[in-house]
């Protein structure tokens, strides 16, 4: 099953892809709309290869990826130093096509683009790479694990930023348990398939592998309207209520 | 040939027969096909076409000043090739067995170490310049000449903080020089044979080059 959404045109094809590594392999089938899709699933679930495969890093063993409409795309990876390519900070700002200024300044790295991308921690490498992105403007924007190596304040933030990006197709592998953005679809990756779930919120209660305290809200019969920390909030109080 | 000791006993006469005349060259290329699917890797190999086209400028150059060209490009490229092969044999370990064996668990251990250490370097230098071309693809650039230099200051650099890292590692687990290894081989009668395969193309070869610096 995959979701319908009339009009804007863009429109991303999984056809039957599987990629085969021994005996592990990823099975990915469905059509990807304009919207926020969250692909959930469990460590070594296959969430990174399907990403890979999306933005034709890896090649499929079988199957096609039809980017209908879509011209232009970027992967934020999963570990940030793999998208240093500048030996400055301002040089790698650069290097994503943007005002460098710009991006340190969201970065909170005001007045160091003269130091070297290593020098940072990770989080900082991490903080600067998501400045970077969230200026860039892209038709498919894939995202593996865009919360990692940062605190709870910076994914609250990543999450919000997510939840404004209103056009093109933007895909969210995780296994965050708290902090998601305003979310369209839902899907899971089960022992390395992808699988659709539905539209957010009302594919919440067959969300198979949902975090407890989504878990616990529609137990207790609220399904929030969202997956947004206001939702969830908002949820609960009806709950209380 | 999974004994390597026999594989540095064979690489080593090889190498030698391979450099001392065409013939000594021509007959290790009949050797190397007693390991097909090595070759067939090698064959395949990208590094291989990027050393080789050197060897040919080389050549070329020895040929221009009256040298022969053509049989350096021979004997060179083939040793290239027997260099390849031999190395698609060797799993991470193996250098550390080798040198333990042969030096023992004080300054062998810490050459084997050494040697380990830098073929890793080599993996992960193969790692990092995948990862530097993909960051450029996903930021659609594409590798210039112009951009050569600063990759590969990033790569040395890349390279110089893991180094950091495994330092910090080996002292953090206590390592000062030597330590204890129990070096493992397995031997087959197949890859005993083929070594000693090698000790007549090198007395062929040998044959060969007195000839020729004698006439």
């Amino acid at each position: 099953m995959s979701p319908s959404h009339g009009g804007l045109g863009l429109k991303l094809v999984l056809d039957r892809i599987i990629m085969k590594r021994g005996s592990w392999s990823c099975a990915a089938d469905g059509i990807l709309v304009p919207g926020i899709h969250l692909i959930t699933g469990r460590v070594g679930s296959g969430k990174t290869t399907l990403a890979e495969l999306i933005c034709g890093l890896l090649e499929p063993t079988s199957g096609e990826l039809v980017l209908d409409g879509i011209s232009s795309w970027m992967l934020c990876q999963q570990f940030p130093e793999y998208h240093v390519i500048g030996a400055t900070l301002e040089k790698e700002a650069q290097s994503y096509g943007i005002v460098p200024e710009l991006a340190l300044d969201r970065a909170g790295l005001t007045g160091r683009g003269g130091e070297d991308p290593f020098c940072l921690s990770r989080g900082e490498l991490r903080k600067l790479q998501f400045s970077c992105l969230s200026l860039c403007d892209r038709d498919l924007f894939v995202w593996d694990e865009p919360y990692s190596a940062l605190d709870c304040r910076q994914k609250q933030r990543v999450a919000q930023h997510l939840s404004t990006r209103s056009s093109g197709i933007t895909i969210l592998f995780t296994h965050e348990q708290r902090y998601f953005p305003k979310t369209d679809y839902l899907w899971e990756m089960c022992d390395g398939v992808l699988k659709y779930v539905g539209k957010v919120p009302e594919a919440l209660p067959w969300w198979e592998h949902a975090p407890s305290h989504i878990r616990f809200l529609i137990g207790k019969g609220v399904i929030p309207a969202n997956l947004t920390e206001e939702d969830l909030g908002e949820a609960l109080c009806r709950m209380q209520g | 040939m999974q004994d390597a000791r026999l594989r540095l006993f064979s690489v080593l006469l090889l190498s030698a027969a391979t450099y001392l005349s065409i013939a000594g060259a021509l007959l290790t290329l009949l050797w190397l096909f007693l390991y097909p699917t090595s070759l067939v890797s090698t064959v395949k190999s990208k590094a291989l076409y990027i050393l080789l086209p050197f060897t040919g400028i080389v050549a070329l150059v020895m040929q221009i000043i009256g040298e022969n060209g053509i049989s350096y490009f021979i004997r060179i490229g083939i040793l290239l090739l027997l260099a390849f092969t031999i190395f698609q044999g060797w799993t991470p370990g193996e250098f550390l067995d080798l040198a333990v064996w042969l030096f023992g668990t004080g300054i062998g251990f810490d050459i084997g170490l050494a040697i380990e250490l830098t073929i890793q370097g080599i993996k992960d230098a193969d790692q990092d310049w995948s990862r530097v071309l993909t960051a450029m693809k996903l930021k659609g650039m594409h590798p210039e000449f112009r951009n050569l230099a600063s990759i590969g200051f990033l790569m040395i650099q890349l390279r110089l903080l893991r180094a950091d890292d495994q330092a910090d590692l080996l002292t953090t687990r206590g390592y000062k020089s030597g330590g204890s290894c129990f070096p493992h081989f397995e031997p087959s009668n197949r890859d005993i044979i083929t070594s000693l395969c090698a000790i007549p193309i090198l007395l062929v070869s040998l044959w060969r080059f007195v000839i020729f610096l004698y006439l």
